[in-house]
């Protein structure tokens, strides 16, 4: 195969430089058109549903601490390892307890796998993207860092807290049977075809 | 008397072209914003007016940083050798009938020796600064002025014989009033090779190479900073301003316009210039840099066998219609 770099042109369209005129005929066009960008402190983007923003531990309305059950899922899913939990075996219920919870939120790339991972929706990245600070320290979440940050959130959102779902929460095209019981979430409608959870990807070639 | 009136005349040009200057780059960040579908400056003052306010107090008051091996009296000379040199050749000038510092015979050429004497600035920063990247920008910019002066000479050349003269009013008045007196039309092949050298005697895209940012740094300018970078920067933009002047005085008529302004005589010249730093503007917002090798032939192998013939079809064309 010949690969033609150069279009074939006449004389007239070299000698009026037609390919330059399209180019300015364009630029020209783009001074009218409406600018795209934002300003940003005045403007805020809109945050559109399934934001990977900040981390937050879920605080469970009963115990009023987190839902974490240590089963070590986001510390091994977590692609930047920055995820670190320690725990111990409590012998007299035969249950693991969180003795340290910590994100390490500089090193997290926000792919959002420990939440969709994690079987008891405990783990969450919010809404909210405005937590630049100037130490390293402040971007240390430990855990009662983690549930400060979910009161944070939970303060944004108002009353829409109550039946708040992260879309990571209940992953997409996973059968309801696969997914542990607290995964088993209601989810809206428009999230569904036929019952079954899919993802936007699905939705637009629809 | 006479000498103190001429001062405070140069004064007043002086300001007035400072602030076009200031606010030319204003108008070229805020098209070229727009043509990349953003908004260019917005913070200082309403739409950002008042940034190359504050360009200038934070360049103004900036650290002058001298590198240590540098030719220290070059390096210090060397932009204010170009700003002088495309300060002076404001003076020759016609905004409007008799709105001219120094109406003399050979203005046209005095422009050329100005803008040549320029780009000796440009070689003298790339040398002193005793850097890789400004040397190369020097080289760049003395191959290409050298290149270039030769078309630009030659293009206007066929605008020297048909008006017969030199002097920048004469030009305009000897295309008079109406439309179809313009340069323009009759020297069509001129002003192509005219405007393209333009380009690139006054390192703009897509010739900006002695200071293409891609792979010089800065090019010459690399070195500089505070005022003395600004310095350049204001040189480059009164070059534009100089080049659009004699594109509009050439060509386009000068001051001549459909109808008379009396309040304001340089009117139609000042619509024309911005109608010409527009196109500049416009050009850079669309087109990538030319090759080296490709500018040396553009200007050698095109525009140059074109400005002859031009001369020499302007020269039959005189000799028989008279």
């Amino acid at each position: 195969m010949q690969i033609q770099y150069k279009p074939k042109r006449n004389l007239l369209q070299t000698i009026l430089h037609s390919e330059i005129m399209q180019g300015m005929a364009f630029t020209l066009k783009q001074l009218f058109a409406k600018p795209i960008t934002r300003q940003y402190p005045q403007e805020k983007p809109d945050i559109k549903l399934g934001f990977r923003g900040q981390h937050a531990l879920v605080r469970d309305q009963e115990t009023g601490t987190s839902k974490c059950v240590a089963c070590m899922r986001c510390v091994t899913v977590c692609p930047s390892r920055c995820i670190h939990i320690r725990f111990h075996e409590d012998e007299e219920r035969g249950c693991r307890v969180v003795d340290s919870y910590d994100i390490e939120a500089l090193r997290c790339v926000y792919c959002g796998f420990c939440e969709e991972v994690c079987p008891v929706n405990a783990l969450v990245l919010t809404e909210i993207f405005e937590y630049a600070a100037y130490d390293r320290e402040s971007i240390f979440f430990d855990q009662e860092r983690l549930l400060a940050n979910w009161d944070a959130f939970a303060e944004m959102k108002g009353s829409a807290i109550n039946s708040y779902i992260n879309p990571f929460w209940r992953p997409r095209g996973i059968p309801e049977r696969e997914l542990t019981a607290a995964k088993r979430l209601d989810v809206p409608d428009e999230w569904t075809i036929e019952g079954q959870v899919v993802g936007n990807l699905v939705k637009r070639d629809q | 008397m006479h000498v103190l009136i001429l001062f405070i005349e140069i004064l007043i040009l002086f300001a007035i072209i400072m602030l076009h200057v200031a606010y030319a780059t204003y108008f070229e960040r805020k098209i070229i914003g727009h043509m990349q579908v953003r908004m260019g400056p917005m913070r200082v003052g309403w739409h950002g007016l008042l940034q190359p306010i504050a360009d200038g107090i934070k360049s103004f008051f900036k650290e002058d940083v001298v590198p240590e091996q540098a030719d220290v009296v070059t390096f210090r000379a060397a932009p204010i050798i170009c700003l002088t040199a495309m300060l002076t050749s404001l003076a020759v000038l016609p905004f409007a009938k008799g709105w001219v510092l120094a109406d003399i015979n050979i203005g046209l050429l005095f422009i050329f020796a100005m803008s040549s004497l320029s780009s000796y600035g440009v070689i003298l920063a790339g040398w002193a600064s005793n850097s890789k990247y400004t040397f190369l920008g020097g080289l760049r910019s003395m191959a290409q002025v050298i290149s270039y002066e030769v078309a630009m000479g030659l293009s206007l050349v066929g605008v020297m014989m048909l008006s017969g003269t030199l002097n920048l009013t004469k030009i305009v008045e000897a295309q008079g009033g109406s439309f179809g007196g313009m340069y323009i039309f009759p020297q069509i092949i001129a002003f192509f090779v005219f405007f393209i050298a333009m380009l690139a005697e006054t390192n703009r895209v897509p010739f900006d190479l002695p200071e293409a940012e891609t792979e010089l740094v800065s090019g010459y300018a690399t070195e500089y900073s505070g005022m003395r970078y600004a310095i350049f920067f204001m040189a480059e933009y009164i070059g534009m301003m100089v080049m659009s002047s004699i594109g509009t005085i050439c060509f386009l008529g000068g001051w001549n316009g459909p109808f008379e302004v009396t309040i304001f005589p340089p009117f139609w010249f000042v619509v024309k210039v911005y109608a010409f730093m527009f196109v500049f503007i416009w050009i850079r917002a669309t087109l990538p840099r030319y090759r080296y090798d490709q500018l040396m032939s553009i200007g050698w192998k095109v525009l140059i066998p074109l400005a002859l013939g031009n001369i020499v079809l302007t020269g039959f064309i005189k000799a028989f219609t008279g």
